[in-house]
């Protein structure tokens, strides 16, 4: 400092300087800055019951500039009931505190004028997880279709493909129900052609006036469905065919068609998706054609009955000899595919597709309970030729065909419902970021990437993707839009290289601001930040 | 008055800074080519712990150091190789003093202490640059306070939540 200015003039310019300053640059480095030291309850802390009051120790006597109190909903409120004691602020607590994650934010202003924020996170009872919401919005035009052309489908493959499929190899011999069969040959071929665009727009996310848009058929054909409607087209043509033809060629057409079906089930959707793909493909395979090898002879059995055609008694010998072998099949894989896709049994009522699997078995019960009426009391007297037990049978046959169209447009539904895998899978799915500096860069990975306790891991390497051997390295969170201060984790080293905080709750979902603290060694550290998307 | 016109200013539009006392030099501007006596000031502890070892990195240019004891502390000194070699009084100096670690000491959070060294700052450092001396202060439990930010080009020292404390360089005064 230079002398040449008298003592008070110096000490009133150094004063103007010193609030210009402040207005202007923020506060100078030349004053000491009030710091935490300890707070009640402690960051990082879950807590049994709602504290009655909170308190911030400090290294000075500080005034609050403001105190908020983030609640789990993400709702703030300022807290303005508090006392400064010594270095220390003791804030009054709202009464009505519900459990969950909650958020202190403060920032304070110590004597040299400097503000400081900083924020506590802490949990009542225990950190707040909040359920996963699909915010989707639904075009129920394209659904309704999309749901239809399936149920179509369905009914192309079991009535049609099994219809074939009954004629021609499990009952040969029967002629009747031909029409019926064709008709849903007809309807499954035009329906798999109509669903693929479907498909397409539900995609896209486009609305149904874009049908025409080639852009849309390319894109549903290139979904795993289009796989599916390709086999179906060739799987209706054979089917078709073997209407056509006779003796052992009819046969092996038919058989192949139905194989054909099989393959076009198992070649998408949720079930065939799913893991281990060695069971779910094959189980899915397997389901499907012994549906369609059952539900198929259903209307040729029935009306070859209803009319007493010849042959109706052998061929309804056959069925009741063969289906329960196809039916134990059937039930097997099914219950192979219900286990996997639901994962855990709560999951039956509290997931969209466990409730629909529930709909489905309760009509399966109905179908399973006719089918037995129709075994053990039916069919010896049909055999016999008894005509009121046939017309029972007719008729008992015609409700089953009903209550499998039913369970088709129950099975359809599950286009649109994730399974609780699948939720699960999606919940636990990380949220990551990557931060690239000179010095260093970090890749963060925040596991699950939704708001409530999280694991935070970062990669650290040297800013040309080398080694770096980091001394210490500290996650900072922030999120400024909804006023909460910057709050610090210490993370530790893993045996992996990795560097980990367990136990960091993230409150709220939304954008979160993220800083990778990297010492590289005593005297030189990292800064890297960055933002992180969190799901709700 | 002065006191609530800085906290009204302080509360207007202010970005958000965590809460540290910073580690200073107690005059911080110097010119090249003179004796500078660096007084550090430790303003408190670890978040309430006291300090146990204070570490200062000398910055290129700052040669022939020679820190100061101080009672009840274990002064180190960590000798180490000049970018280039200084002219000290005639006789050429390629190495010298580039840490300084007084250990053992305890200075409680609720007190305040300086630690002080001397040295030359180089004849040929730049005018209007300024030298960065990066701080470590280190507490029981692993616990420890990095003063050792350096602003990068146009970031200010005000940006930094941990600045190193920085020395001002002026134009070099006549005489010696």
């Amino acid at each position: 400092m230079t002398a040449a200015l008298p003592a008070p003039f110096t000490r009133i310019a150094r004063l103007v300087a010193l609030v210009v300053l402040t207005m202007l640059l923020h506060a100078g480095a030349a004053w000491s800055h009030a710091s935490l030291n300890a707070s009640e309850p402690a960051d990082g802390a879950v807590v049994a019951a709602a504290p009655r009051s909170y308190s911030l120790t400090f290294s000075e006597p500080v005034s609050p500039l403001a105190l908020r109190l983030v609640r789990p909903d993400g709702s703030s409120a300022p807290l303005d009931r508090f006392a400064v004691r010594g270095n220390g602020v003791e804030i009054e607590v709202p009464a009505d505190l519900g459990r969950g994650t909650h958020v202190l934010s403060w920032r304070v202003v110590s004597a040299d004028g400097h503000p400081v924020g900083g924020a506590i996170v802490f949990s009542i009872g225990a950190a707040s997880a909040s359920a996963p919401v699909v915010g989707e919005e639904i075009d129920w035009t394209v659904r309704g279709w999309l749901w239809a052309s399936k149920v179509a489908l369905y009914i192309g493959f079991f009535f049609g493909i099994g219809g074939v499929f009954a004629r021609c190899i499990l009952m040969p011999g029967t002629d009747a129900g031909s029409r019926i069969v064709a008709w849903a040959l007809a309807l499954g071929a035009a329906a798999s052609v109509v669903s693929l665009g479907f498909q397409g727009l539900d995609a896209l996310g486009a609305p149904a006036s874009r049908l025409a848009d080639p852009t849309v058929w390319s894109t549903g054909l290139g979904t795993s469905y289009g796989g599916t409607v390709v086999a179906a087209l060739v799987a209706f043509a054979l089917a078709g065919c073997a209407l056509a033809m006779t003796g052992l060629a009819a046969q092996a057409t038919a058989g192949a068609a139905l194989l054909l079906a099989g393959i076009a089930l198992a070649l998408s959707g949720h079930a065939s998706a799913a893991s281990p793909q060695w069971l779910m493909r094959p189980a899915v395979f397997l389901h499907g054609t012994a549906i369609a090898a059952w539900i198929g002879a259903l209307a040729p059995l029935g009306l070859a009955l209803r009319g007493s055609r010849q042959g109706a008694v052998q061929a309804l010998r056959r069925f009741s000899r063969v289906i329960p072998v196809v039916v134990a099949v059937l039930v097997v894989a099914g219950i192979v595919l219900a286990v996997v896709q639901v994962e855990r049994p709560a999951a039956l009522l509290d997931t969209a597709y466990g409730q629909v699997l529930l709909v489905k078995l309760a009509l399966l019960a109905g179908l399973f309970v006719l089918a037995a009426v129709n075994r053990w009391f039916l069919t010896a007297p049909a055999e016999a030729g008894d005509p009121a037990a046939t017309r029972r049978l007719v008729r008992s046959v015609a409700v089953e065909t009903l209550v499998v169209l039913l369970v088709s447009g129950a099975a359809a539904v599950w286009r649109f419902t994730p399974p609780p895998r699948a939720l699960a899978a999606a919940a636990a799915a990380p949220a990551v970021m990557h931060v690239h500096a000179a010095e260093a860069m970090a890749d963060l990975t925040v596991t699950p990437g939704r708001a409530g306790p999280v694991r935070v891991s970062a990669v650290i390497a040297t800013g040309e993707s080398g080694p770096l051997d980091a001394k210490e390295v500290t996650f900072v969170f922030s999120k400024p839009d909804a006023g909460i201060e910057p709050f610090r984790r210490k993370a530790e080293r893993s045996g992996d290289g990795a560097w980990r905080a367990d136990g960091v709750v993230l409150p709220l979902p939304g954008d979160w601001s993220v800083r990778v603290d990297v010492l590289i060694s005593d005297f030189e550290m990292a800064r890297l930040a960055g933002r992180i998307a969190i799901r709700p | 008055m002065l006191k609530k016109l800085i906290l009204a200013s302080a509360a207007l539009g202010f970005a958000s800074l965590p809460a540290l006392a910073h580690v200073t030099l107690e005059s911080n501007e110097a010119p090249v080519g003179s004796t500078y006596k660096a007084v550090f000031r430790i303003p408190h502890g670890c978040e309430g712990k006291p300090t146990n070892v204070v570490r200062v990195k000398l910055p290129q240019g700052y040669y022939a150091v020679k820190p100061m004891p101080k009672p009840g502390w274990t002064l180190e000194k960590v000798i180490g190789k000049y970018e280039k070699p200084y002219d000290n009084h005639g006789t050429e100096m390629t190495e010298g003093v580039t840490e300084v670690v007084w250990s053992g000491g305890n200075l409680p959070d609720d007190e305040y202490d300086e630690f002080v060294m001397r040295g030359s700052l180089g004849a040929d450092l730049a005018a209007g640059g300024t030298l960065y001396f990066p701080v470590v202060q280190e507490c029981p439990d692993g616990a420890a306070e990095r003063w050792i930010e350096i602003p990068a080009a146009g970031q200010s020292a005000h940006d930094l939540e941990m600045p190193a404390p920085g020395l001002k360089l002026l134009e070099k005064t006549g005489g010696h």
